[in-house]
């Protein structure tokens, strides 16, 4: 059993390594989409975490490569706050914009630097440092959502902002925080996904990763609990479509139609909590004003 | 009213906007992602004028860039109008990556199943069997949202990249595996699509469904419809519209039109007549979000998409050439269509408000 165990350990650290990086981005997308701004660039924040950690760290070291990661998350966040909240440019438009200009920047910048990274990253039991920081995250994201007064605010701009408004809650400022620490943790995924977990730099490595977080935030009917279920399982089926025969020997299915897993995955799910007797038995907390731009009148 | 900060500016809302201000507002824009990428080039010890002037005089040029700049303006005309049925209809169709791959299936699948009819049956067979691939495909989407009120733009994304491995499950080392490795077999004889005075059939083709749309959009019942879908879903309900069958048709359209985009980039070519490795395939399905930039710089009408998709099918060769010939790092092509995305989305807010000088 034990024996099994140890044997099975390497995968086990690479699915959770998959999960903290699926966690990660959608904890940041649900706390924006909490106050009501949908960021549909993800894939394009996690591109520009993964590329600024990877030089970074090239250069300096690797706490150094997180850092910056981390940051400039938070720069683009800050970015389409500035085009979805204040100039109420459509936020769908606002997050393709990030992810198109990420991905032909990141080509621009980091692709003449292809190879493997230089430096290591520490490792607690063969695990990445950033699983503990999730779990960190994750029960600070339900802290604040669910028993803070801030969290309140949040959830009443998501919800209604114009009576949040009236109330005395600033909108505007919420909207920007939230979309700001959002991306930021989007950043740091990113640069989770390049140092510890694929750990060298290939053209745009994030393959649809970023799109999965997003529809983890669907799946999780906007309640950090069930997110980290969600990104638990994806991350299983995501690892286990790229290495099966780790587990099963001798799997059958090709590359390819382990790949598709994942996505066929999400679209299932979400088809069966989008429906209306499942809606009505585990009330679904999609925040009302979500994607609509505040306009004061 | 809103107001700035600074007591001199003034913000006016504008809930309707004229196609002229539209027009000016997308010459502003790529004027300043012109302006931007310039810089970039300066930074890169490039003159900048001397490299948009080689850019388009290759893009131009009838004997280097031209039949490949009208080849990508189809394309992405054919992604545009798949992209702007469905958001008449309130739907953001992100899935024209899919729904191209599928119609690449779809055609490729007529062309090897029936190597041996006329090209004049066996062209437009493969025309419709990629526009049947691709309407399936965005069907899914639409019969989601219609049905069960999915998030479409979820749905699209994962089915684009389920559509991604089933190309490849295909064309590396499946069935379609040609003798080059990890691209199909080359088409049928039969297949090899006609040139019209020099350019490629699918050229009219495109114009024709873009003028059609425009008239299906403008002038019909379903039209109208879906246009009231669009503006309001609450409106809709109440004047007795279907939302469901409304929903799942804009996305059957949309598909159809991108599945066209299938058959059109790897068929009607004589460059390529097979499906290549996974990477170019890919390269060119990251081309079909230009619909979605367009679709919207054109405020979803389907005769301007025209130009437009020229215009951007003339940076996106002639970037090319940047790196080609002009030796500067890889990458620039990429980066200088990012910043156009960028500067485009940061200019979106003209389309909603007008700044204005108070006097004192």
């Amino acid at each position: 059993m034990i024996e099994a165990f140890q044997s099975l350990w390497p995968f086990t650290t690479r699915f959770l390594e998959v999960s903290t990086i699926l966690l990660l981005a959608a904890m940041g997308e649900l706390l924006t989409q909490r106050s009501g701004v949908i960021n549909v660039g993800i894939e394009g924040l996690m591109l520009f975490g993964a590329a600024t950690s990877f030089l970074t760290a090239q250069t300096f070291d690797a706490f150094a490569g997180f850092l910056a990661g981390t940051v400039v998350g938070a720069v683009f966040g800050l970015f389409h706050s500035i085009l979805s909240v204040s100039l109420k440019v459509n936020q769908i438009v606002s997050g393709m914009g990030v992810w198109l200009f990420a991905m032909g920047f990141v080509t621009y910048w980091a692709d003449r630097y292809t190879g493997p990274l230089r430096v290591s990253i520490p490792k607690i039991a063969g695990l990445t440092p950033a699983v503990f920081v999730a779990l960190v995250i994750l029960v600070a994201l339900w802290f604040v959502l669910n028993r803070t007064h801030f969290g309140l605010k949040t959830r009443a701009v998501g919800e209604n902002p114009a009576a949040a408004e009236v109330s005395g809650v600033n909108v505007v400022r919420i909207r920007y925080i939230c979309t700001t620490v959002g991306a930021a943790l989007c950043g740091f995924s990113g640069s989770v996904l390049l140092l510890s977990y694929l750990g060298a730099w290939s053209h745009l490595p994030t393959k649809g990763l970023g799109w999965l977080a997003f529809g983890l935030v669907m799946f999780s009917l906007w309640r950090p609990g069930i997110l980290l279920a969600g990104s638990l399982a994806f991350g299983f089926v995501w690892q286990f479509a790229i290495s099966p025969h780790t587990i099963f020997p001798g799997f059958p299915a090709p590359l390819p139609v382990n790949r598709m897993l994942p996505f066929l995955m999400t679209i299932v799910v979400l088809t069966i909590i989008s429906t209306e007797s499942f809606r009505k038995r585990w009330a679904l907390m999609k925040p009302e004003a979500l994607g609509q731009p505040y306009i004061k009148e | 009213m809103l107001s700035l900060r600074v007591p001199k500016i003034k913000l006016e809302r504008i809930v309707i906007i004229s196609q002229w201000r539209a027009i000016r507002i997308s010459v502003y824009s790529i004027a300043s992602a012109f302006l931007i990428f310039s810089l970039v080039l300066f930074y890169e010890g490039a003159d900048p004028l001397q490299a948009f002037q080689n850019m388009f005089s290759f893009a131009f040029d009838p004997k280097l860039g031209l039949s490949l700049t009208i080849h990508r303006a189809i394309f992405i005309m054919f992604c545009t109008m798949a992209f702007i049925v469905p958001l008449r209809a309130g739907l953001w169709n992100i899935g024209m990556e899919g729904q191209f791959y599928m119609g690449t299936i779809g055609a490729f699948f007529i062309a090897y199943t029936f190597p041996n009819y006329q090209p004049e049956i066996l062209i437009p067979l493969m025309i419709i069997g990629g526009s049947i691939a691709g309407a399936a495909y965005g069907a899914v989407t639409g019969v989601l949202r219609g049905r069960f009120n999915v998030n479409e733009v979820v749905v699209a994304l994962m089915l684009n990249n389920i559509a991604f491995w089933i190309v490849y499950l295909l064309v590396v080392g499946g069935p379609w595996a040609g003798i080059a490795e990890s691209s199909s077999r080359p088409l049928p004889n039969s297949a090899h699509a006609p040139y019209i005075f020099n350019i490629p059939f699918t050229f009219f083709l495109a114009i024709a469904i873009a003028v059609l749309l425009f008239f299906f959009l403008r002038m019909t019942v379903t039209g109208y419809k879906i246009r009231v879908l669009g503006h309001s879903e609450t409106v809709a309900r109440i004047s007795g519209i279907n939302q469901v069958t409304l929903f799942a048709f804009a996305m059957t359209v949309g598909g159809a039109i991108a599945g066209m985009a299938g058959y059109h980039m790897w068929a009607a070519d004589p460059a390529f007549l097979m499906i290549p490795r996974p990477d170019a395939y890919k390269a060119i399905g990251d081309l079909t979000y230009w619909g979605i930039i367009i679709g919207l710089v054109c405020l979803l009408n389907p005769i301007p998409t025209i130009p437009a998709s020229l215009f951007i099918s003339s940076i996106i060769t002639g970037s090319t050439v940047l790196v080609r010939r002009m030796r500067l790092p890889f990458g620039l092509d990429f980066l200088f269509l990012g910043i156009i995305s960028i500067t485009f989305a940061a200019f979106q807010f003209f389309y909603n408000y007008r700044l204005r000088v108070m006097r004192r």
